[in-house]
């Protein structure tokens, strides 16, 4: 395929357009390209475009959402075709991320996902009010490297507690990463319930993964 | 207290009659055309009883025009939120054209006596709560800090609210905070015990509580609980929509108004289903997404315009309003001042009934007792404004004015000055008034003074609440700690 394919790819997670993405991609491997060059090329330059555009503050949260959406759907099904290949694609990392059980606030969760997966993470959300066995069975599925809690309520916090607990009973602590977030959460807490980091914001989230997945 | 009142109180909305009208039409259609995600059974067995649709096994909950008007019919359109002394002072009147203003909390604050910006403490709700008990324009209290970091979070909602009975007669409201087990009723039972018992809490409520919808569109569980908890007890509740335009609610003003009063609505329904004639009122809480950050944002334009809307339509039904307003400044600066007086200005003058705001920044995350002293001051410039200018043959001054003039007469040594000044003008206590020269030379900061009166009130202020009632809190609390965490709890003792 040529590079006026992987543009218009890239461009289609820069306007936000969803089936258009979906279209090209099964275009594409219909007529043979490679699925890590179509995300490689194609779309995750266009996330990293949104995802600089955003951080210079000439875009902002809709656009990087909509296009961390197309991106998925893209990703999704390519990604597919990569592991039916037995190949595998470069990311600076496998991120599972959700709100923990109790709480339902979902907004500052998937601001945290988006903005990670624009700085090039490969970020599975697994949403909100989600059990202690639900963060294990997704970190095992898929093979996190890091995994993101957060949650904006007080009683919640003591389920992040009990995952990090249940990864070590389950020999998962010593591989994966685990970063905290959300409005109650201070680095005191992260520490005493042995986190390895707090995401106070967005970019902070970005700045502590990467440091994390020895990217830093 | 009794409240600003005055000829502009009301005066001004940002919608006209005919678009509130356009307004109910729309969240009517949201209502029956969509209607509420219902994920508690005894909110669609009360939904049920009010003659709504509910379907998809109890988890959606249409709800027609006729259910909704229906429901304002029991609504009275005033209500009172009483202090707790003898003598009436500290009761509120909600809905009868007067403005109140009350304080508003945060999880930080600067410590006023070290000037360290640090996480809120047990004894800092204790001050918080002295400070809004001795101000003159706190007409009421919001939890006077939003946690308790040096308590157990399973029973940290009681310890605060236990220091806040123990340290103010006037009003409170509460917002669900922590989701622990007994919460609920614990809460309850220290208000009651503050008021007197069961009776005196139901004749005499002294907290307006709020029952909240999750939007978009969803009636929650933990609400629900607090609704019945609210209405068995005799406590008043303000309904609401805490949607955020751009994230949870629409991108457009007269969208994120039309989500927001169609979740309203549907806890009108609710409420008067449950128990009809509760006294409710609506509550403008609307911010905007930021979208560089995701965060709720409270400082804009349209958070107060938003507001004032919702308030324009809580006319409409000829239901009482209250809001929050607050900011987004980290710091008392100027960037806290503009944020919050222009909106508080303008729910004065939508004719909000009580606005919390007073001592707190960051959203919900800052208070400051040397702030609070500085809006104590700002609101009673707000308060003045609002009187507007009272036209009568003895203002006029016509008599006077003939007398005095022209030149070299005074009006300083006039009776009639003497006789209006402190009634038509306003003298601020902490404001400025010096000479540029004369301040030049040397002056105190505004926050210094600010904060030399706090540290007054904290030294100086008599604590109204009687011994007897303070013990009776402290075994309360005592149980619940026992129960909680199995260890007996440290009664608070005032800072010196």
């Amino acid at each position: 395929m040529d590079q006026a394919y992987f543009d218009k790819l890239a461009q289609t997670v820069i306007d936000g357009e969803a089936e258009e993405c979906v279209k090209l991609v099964k275009e594409g491997l219909e007529k043979g390209v490679n699925p890590v060059d179509a995300i490689e090329k194609g779309l995750a330059r266009g996330i990293m475009k949104v995802g600089d555009d955003f951080g210079e503050g000439v875009v902002f949260l809709p656009e990087l959402i909509m296009a961390a959406d197309v991106m998925k759907q893209g990703t999704e099904i390519l990604d597919e075709r990569i592991r039916s290949a037995g190949t595998e694609r470069k990311t600076l990392g496998k991120i599972v991320i959700g709100t923990v059980k109790g709480d339902i606030h979902d907004i500052g969760k998937s601001v945290v996902a988006a903005v990670l997966q624009a700085n090039g993470f490969d970020v599975t959300d697994i949403g909100t009010d989600v059990a202690v066995e639900d963060f294990i069975k997704a970190v095992r599925t898929h093979e996190a490297q890091c995994l993101g809690m957060s949650t904006l309520l007080t009683l919640p916090l003591q389920i992040m507690g009990e995952v990090i607990e249940r990864m070590k009973g389950e020999g998962l602590r010593d591989t994966v990463k685990v970063m905290v977030g959300g409005c109650p959460v201070t680095q005191e807490f992260a520490e005493e319930i042995g986190a390895d980091a707090v995401g106070f914001d967005a970019a902070d989230a970005v700045k502590k993964a990467k440091s994390l997945l020895g990217h830093g | 207290m009794k409240g600003f009142t005055g000829k502009l109180v009301g005066s001004v909305y940002p919608i006209t009659g005919a678009e509130c009208e356009h307004v109910h039409r729309a969240a009517v259609r949201v209502l029956e055309d969509g209607g509420m995600r219902c994920d508690d059974p005894r909110a669609a067995d009360m939904f049920k009883k009010a003659g709504c649709k509910v379907e998809k096994d109890g988890t959606l909950v249409r709800i027609p025009e006729k259910v909704i008007m229906k429901a304002f019919e029991t609504c009275p359109d005033t209500f009172t939120i009483y202090g707790r002394d003898e003598s009436g002072y500290n009761d509120i009147e909600i809905g009868n054209g007067e403005v109140h203003f009350a304080t508003v909390t945060g999880r930080y604050l600067r410590d006023i006596r070290t000037g360290e910006r640090r996480q809120a403490k047990r004894a800092d709700a204790v001050d918080g709560t002295i400070m809004a008990d001795a101000l003159d324009n706190v007409h009421g209290l919001y939890k006077a800090v939003m946690w308790l970091y040096d308590e157990p979070k399973i029973c940290n909602s009681q310890m605060l609210v236990g220091e806040m009975m123990k340290y103010t007669e006037k009003s409170m409201t509460w917002v669900y905070n922590t989701g622990a087990e007994h919460e609920v009723p614990d809460l309850i039972k220290l208000w009651q015990i503050a008021a007197g018992g069961e009776k005196a809490l139901k004749m005499k409520p002294h907290v307006l509580g709020h029952v909240i919808a999750n939007p978009p569109r969803v009636i929650d569980v933990n609400y629900t609980s607090w609704l019945i908890g609210f209405c068995d007890a005799g406590i008043p509740v303000t309904v609401y929509s805490a949607l955020m335009g751009g994230a949870t609610g629409p991108a457009t003003l007269a969208g994120m108004l039309v989500q927001a009063l169609a979740e309203t609505l549907a806890l009108v329904v609710q409420t008067q289903a449950y128990k009809p004639g509760h006294p409710l009122c609506f509550c403008s809480f609307n911010p905007a997404m930021d979208m560089r950050t995701g965060l709720w944002q409270f400082g804009n334009p349209e958070y107060g315009t938003v507001g004032a809307g919702l308030a324009a339509m809580a006319n409409y039904y000829k239901v009482p309003c209250v809001g929050f307003t607050i900011n987004d400044s980290c710091d008392t600066d100027e960037q806290a001042a503009y944020e919050s007086h222009l909106k508080n200005y303008t729910y004065a003058l939508s004719g909000i009934s009580l606005i919390w705001d007073i001592g707190g920044m960051a959203g919900f995350n800052y208070v400051d007792w040397a702030h609070m002293c500085i809006d104590n001051e700002v609101v009673s410039f707000i308060g003045q404004y609002l009187k507007g200018i009272m036209v009568d043959d003895e203002r006029l001054s016509v008599d006077e004015i003939l007398k005095v003039g022209p030149l070299p007469g005074s009006y300083l040594k006039e009776k009639h000055t003497r006789q209006w000044y402190r009634k038509e003008f306003l003298i601020p206590e902490l404001s400025n008034r010096d000479f540029f020269e004369t301040w030049e030379r040397g002056h105190t900061e505004l926050y210094d003074k600010a904060k030399q009166k706090a540290l007054r009130i904290l030294d100086s202020h008599e604590n109204p609440v009687p011994s007897d009632k303070q013990k009776e809190i402290d075994d309360y609390l005592s149980f619940v700690k026992k129960r909680d965490v199995g260890e007996a709890d440290k009664p608070s003792k005032r800072r010196q």
